[in-house]
C-alpha cells in the first residue's frame, strides 16, 4: 500500500501484571498500518490477545495493564494520549468502536432511538428535536437498521439487529477509524454477508477499517490486507487475495487455520496454543509445527511478509535450512 | 508513569488508569482500621481492664472529659468510656448474631422462592410484601412487648424485621441465575432440584447475602438503640450504646452534651467503618468487573 | 429416535417462538438444522434436550412420549441427551474449576469414585492439558472453555447429542477439532446428533443431512 496510514502501530505490547508477581505478554511486538479506504483483517483465535490490542488502541485497558510501543493516529499517539483526550477527542469522533456483544452494549432500559440520538447530541452539532431524530434515522439507515425498530429496546431485537444497532452508533460520529472487534459474532451467515458488505461500503467510502475476528470467512470477504494474530504475535501480514487465494498463506499457523474451514480440509491444527503468561523464548508455534527444526528455539524476526523460519515459500515447493536460520 | 526493569529489550512500559485506585485504596483502609479498633476495644477491654463499669461515684457526677474520665461521667459518675465500650459490646452482639440469623432466615426462604417459583414463589413472596408494608419499628415493637426485658428479645425482634430484604436479595439472584446455561446444563446433567440449589444456585448468590448480612450489622445495632431508646430494648441498667444514649437525656437539656456525644459516635462511626468495608465487598463481587486477563 | 411432533413452545402462551415443529433425528443420524439467528432453533433444541416444556405437542424418546422436561423428567430420561450451547461463559459455572464442571455430571448421578479417571479421560478426548483442568474460567479462552463444555456433554455417555451453535464463538481451527471429537464420539458409539446452527458450510460438511428451519417449524 503506498497510501499515508492513517493509524500506524510500531511494537505495541501489552502485559498484564497478575499478583504474585506473573506477568502476562499478552500483545508482543505489533507493528502495523491501515489506511483510509483500506481494511486490515486481524484474525486469531480467541484469547491470542487481539481484543486486548483493540483495548490498548482505545484507552480502555484495565489498572494492572503495561504498554510499549506506540499507535499513531494522525499526530497523537494514543498510548500516551490522556483519558480526557481520548474520551472528548478521539473514542466516537476519531475512532468508532463496533462492538463485540452489542446487546452488552446498549443500555438495556433505553429505547435504540434514544441511544441514537443522545450520541447524536454528543458527537455531532446538530440542534434541536426534530433535526436530532432526521440525523438519528439517517444513521439508521447507513447501518441499515429498520426504522420501524427504532422505538425497541435492546432485548427486543435480535442478535442481528442489534449488531447493526450499534454499527449505527459507530458511524454517527463520522470517525476516519472504525475499530470492529468480533462483529459478526452469533450472526448467519447472511447477516454476516450484509454486516460485512455494510462495513465495506464504508471503507470504499473512505473510512480505514480495523476488523478484528476470527470469522475466516467475513475477514475473506471484506479485507484488503489480513494479519494473522498467533500468541500475541502478528505472525504474518499479507494481501488478503493473495492469502486467501494464491498463493495461500506462508505461515504454518496461518495454513492450518485456512485448511481447517469446513469448505476446505476441516482438519484441526494439532494441540493447544500456548498460555500467554508462559511463552517459549523462541517460536510460540513451534510444539505444534510440522515444520519445526531447532531453529524455532529462537524467536523468528518478521521478514518480509511472515514471522517464520521455514515459511511455506511462495515459488517453490520445499524450505532449506540456511546457517542463517540459527541466528538468535 | 511507571518503568520497570525488563530484561533483555528496551521497551519502556507504561501503567494505564491508576487515578481512581488510590482514594478506593484510603476508604479501604480507614474502615479496617476502625472495624478492628471496634473488634479490638470489645474484645479486650473487658477481660484486660479490671474496673467496673457499674461503679457508682455520686462525687464525681456529670463530670466534663479530663484526665481522669477521658469521655467524662454520667449522672451517677460512673466513667463513660467504659460504659461506651460495654454499651458497644452488647449493641455489636446484638447487631451481629441479629444479622446472621435474618440473612441465614433471607436467604432460606429466597433460595426456596427462587429455586421452586411458581406458585410457591408467589405465595412466599406476597407474605414478604405484607411484612415489609409494616413499618420495622412497629414491628419489632410488637415482638419485644411479648417478652421480658432482655438480649434475647430484641435480637428475636430484629432478626424477624431484617430478613426481608434479604430474601428479595436471594430471590432476585437465584431467579437470574436460573435462567442461565450453565443451570441448563446441570439439569441436563442428571442433577437433582436439590443438587442445582445447592451447588450452582446458592453459591453464587452467597456474595449477596453475605454483603446484605454485613450491611445489616449496623442496622441491626440502630434498631437495637431504637428500641432501648424507647426504653422497650434491653433494661435500663444494662449498657447497651440506647439505653447510655436514653438515659443521657436529662443531661443533654442541662448543657452536658458529652453523656449523649460519645454513645452517639460509637453508634456512628462502626456503621461507617462496616459500610465502606461493604462498599469494596461489593466491588470486589461485582459480576461486571471483567476478567483481569480479559480474555 | 428423537421425534418433535407437533411442538409448539415459546416463553409466553400467547406468544409462541415456534409453532407446529416436526423433526426426526433417527440413531446414529446426524441431522444440521439451519435457520437464522434469533429464529428459535435455540428454544427448540432446549425442547430436544428436554430442558424446556412445550406449549403443545410432544417429544418422542426412543419410542416412549416423554412425561416431563427439565426436573420433571426422568433423570435417566435427561442424561441420555446430552448438550452444548453457543457460549462457554454462561455455560459454565464460573466457580468451577475446569475438572469440577467436567466432573459434575458424574457427580450429579453418583459416580463419584469413578470421576477422577473419567475426567482424565474425557480431557484427553477433547484435548485438554492437565494444567488447565485446574483453572476457573475466566483463566481460559472460549475455545478451551468450550472443550470443557462438551467433555461435559460427553461424560455420561449420552445416546444423544444436541449442539446448539456449538462452534458460533470459535475459530477455525477449534471448530474443526470439537466438530472432529463430536464425530469420533458418534463413530464409537452410535450416537445421533442434532446440531443447531447457521453455517450452512459448516452443517453440510459435518451432518448427514441439512434441514432449513422452514421446513422444521412455522414461525
Amino acid at each position: 500500500m503506498t497510501l499515508v496510514p492513517l493509524l500506524s502501530v510500531r511494537d505495541l505490547s501489552v502485559r498484564f501484571l497478575l499478583p504474585g508477581g506473573r506477568r502476562v505478554d499478552v500483545v508482543s511486538d505489533a507493528s502495523f498500518d491501515v489506511a483510509p479506504g483500506e481494511c486490515l483483517a486481524l484474525i486469531g483465535e480467541s484469547g491470542c490477545g487481539k481484543s486486548v490490542l483493540a483495548s490498548a488502541l482505545l484507552g480502555l485497558l484495565p489498572a494492572n495493564a503495561r504498554t510499549a510501543g506506540h499507535a499513531h493516529l494522525g499526530d497523537l499517539d494514543l498510548l500516551t494520549a490522556d483519558e480526557r483526550t481520548l474520551a472528548r477527542a478521539v473514542r466516537g469522533r476519531r475512532i468508532g468502536l463496533v462492538p463485540q456483544s452489542p446487546a452488552a452494549h446498549l443500555t438495556p432500559v433505553r429505547t435504540i432511538r434514544s441511544h441514537i440520538e443522545e450520541t447524536v447530541a454528543r458527537l455531532t452539532g446538530v440542534r434541536g428535536r426534530a433535526a436530532r431524530r432526521k440525523a438519528a434515522e439517517q444513521a439508521s439507515l447507513r447501518a441499515e437498521f429498520p426504522l420501524g425498530h427504532l422505538d425497541r429496546h435492546p432485548h427486543e431485537l435480535s442478535g442481528g439487529l442489534a449488531q447493526r444497532a450499534a454499527t449505527a452508533l459507530a458511524l454517527v460520529g463520522d470517525a476516519p477509524l472504525l475499530l470492529a472487534d468480533e462483529p459478526t459474532t452469533g450472526l448467519d451467515r447472511d447477516l454476516v454477508d450484509r454486516t460485512v458488505d455494510e462495513l465495506r461500503r464504508h471503507v470504499d467510502d473512505g473510512h480505514a477499517l480495523l476488523m478484528i475476528t476470527h470469522d475466516l470467512a467475513a475477514a475473506e470477504r471484506i479485507a484488503d490486507r489480513v494479519a494473522v494474530m498467533y500468541a500475541g504475535r502478528i505472525v504474518e501480514l499479507a494481501d488478503a487475495d493473495a492469502f486467501f487465494g494464491s498463493p495461500g498463506p506462508r505461515h504454518p499457523y496461518s495454513r492450518g487455520l485456512l485448511e481447517a474451514l469446513p469448505e476446505r480440509s476441516f482438519t484441526p491444527v494439532p494441540g493447544l496454543p500456548p498460555e500467554l503468561g508462559n511463552l517459549p523464548a523462541g517460536c510460540a508455534f513451534a510444539p505444534r509445527c510440522d515444520r519445526a527444526t531447532d531453529a524455532c528455539a529462537a524467536l523468528p524476526p518478521f521478514e518480509n511478509t511472515v514471522a517464520c523460519h521455514h515459511p511455506v515459500p511462495a515459488d517453490t515447493s520445499h524450505a532449506i535450512r540456511t546457517p542463517e536460520d540459527t541466528r538468535a | 508513569m511507571t518503568t520497570d526493569v525488563d530484561t533483555d529489550r528496551k521497551p519502556a512500559w507504561r501503567a494505564h488508569g491508576t487515578a481512581r485506585r488510590s482514594t478506593h485504596v484510603l476508604r479501604l483502609r480507614v474502615s479496617c482500621a476502625l472495624v478492628a479498633v471496634t473488634v479490638l476495644a470489645v474484645l479486650l477491654v473487658p477481660p484486660l481492664v479490671q474496673l467496673d463499669q457499674q461503679a457508682v461515684d455520686l462525687a464525681a457526677k456529670l463530670q466534663p472529659p479530663g484526665w481522669a474520665h477521658p469521655f467524662g461521667t454520667d449522672d451517677v459518675g460512673r466513667d463513660l468510656l467504659l460504659r461506651c465500650v460495654y454499651g458497644l459490646r452488647v449493641s455489636l452482639l446484638v447487631g451481629v448474631v441479629a444479622a446472621l440469623t435474618a440473612t441465614v432466615i433471607g436467604t432460606a426462604v429466597g433460595a426456596a422462592a427462587g429455586a421452586l417459583g411458581g406458585r410457591a414463589d408467589r405465595l412466599v413472596m406476597r407474605l414478604v410484601d405484607t411484612l415489609s408494608s409494616v413499618p420495622h419499628l412497629l414491628l419489632g415493637i410488637f415482638i419485644v412487648a411479648m417478652f421480658r426485658p432482655g438480649v434475647w428479645p430484641v435480637v428475636i425482634s430484629v432478626a424477624l424485621t431484617h430478613w426481608l430484604s434479604t430474601a428479595r436479595i436471594v430471590r432476585a439472584e437465584v431467579l437470574s441465575l436460573r435462567s442461565r446455561p450453565f443451570v441448563d446444563a446441570a439439569v441436563s446433567g442428571g442433577a437433582s432440584r436439590w443438587r442445582v440449589t445447592v451447588r450452582h444456585l446458592l453459591p453464587g448468590v452467597l456474595p449477596q447475602a453475605g454483603l446484605a448480612a454485613v450491611l445489616m450489622v449496623p442496622h441491626a445495632m440502630w434498631h437495637e438503640s431504637a428500641l432501648s431508646f424507647l426504653g422497650l430494648g434491653l433494661p435500663t441498667h444494662t449498657a447497651s450504646l440506647g439505653t447510655l444514649i436514653q438515659g443521657a437525656r436529662g443531661s443533654l437539656l442541662a448543657g452536658q452534651w458529652w453523656p449523649t456525644l460519645f454513645p452517639g459516635l460509637f453508634l456512628i462511626l462502626p456503621t461507617l467503618a462496616i459500610a465502606g468495608l461493604a462498599g469494596a465487598w461489593r466491588e470486589r463481587i461485582n459480576p461486571r468487573r471483567r476478567s483481569e486477563l480479559m480474555l | 429416535m428423537l421425534e418433535l411432533r407437533a411442538v409448539t413452545a415459546g416463553y409466553d402462551r400467547r406468544a409462541p417462538v415456534f409453532r407446529d415443529a416436526h423433526l426426526t433425528v433417527a440413531p446414529g443420524e446426524a441431522v444440521g438444522l439451519l435457520g437464522p439467528s434469533g429464529c428459535g432453533k435455540s428454544t427448540l433444541a432446549r425442547v430436544a434436550a428436554l430442558l424446556h416444556r412445550p406449549d403443545a405437542g410432544e417429544v418422542v424418546l426412543d419410542g416412549m412420549p416423554v412425561r416431563g422436561f427439565r426436573h420433571r423428567a426422568p433423570r435417566e430420561q435427561r442424561t441420555t441427551i446430552g448438550v452444548v450451547f453457543q457460549q462457554p461463559r454462561l455455560a459454565a459455572d464460573p466457580r468451577l474449576r475446569l475438572t469440577d464442571l467436567i466432573a459434575e455430571p458424574l457427580r450429579a448421578t453418583g459416580r463419584r469414585a469413578s470421576a477422577a479417571d473419567r475426567v482424565a479421560e474425557l480431557a484427553d478426548t477433547v484435548g485438554l492439558t492437565p494444567d488447565l483442568l485446574g483453572r476457573r474460567p475466566h483463566e481460559v479462552s472460549d475455545g478451551q472453555l468450550q472443550r470443557a463444555c462438551l467433555a461435559r456433554a460427553l461424560a455420561l455417555k449420552p445416546r444423544w447429542l444436541v449442539c446448539d451453535e456449538m462452534t458460533a464463538m470459535l475459530d477455525a481451527s477449534t471448530t474443526a477439532a470439537l466438530v472432529r471429537v463430536v464425530e469420533d464420539y458418534r463413530a464409537s458409539t452410535g450416537a445421533g446428533l442434532l446440531s443447531v446452527g447457521h453455517d450452512r458450510t459448516l452443517l453440510t460438511r459435518w451432518c448427514d443431512r441439512t434441514v432449513p428451519w422452514e421446513a422444521v417449524a412455522a414461525g
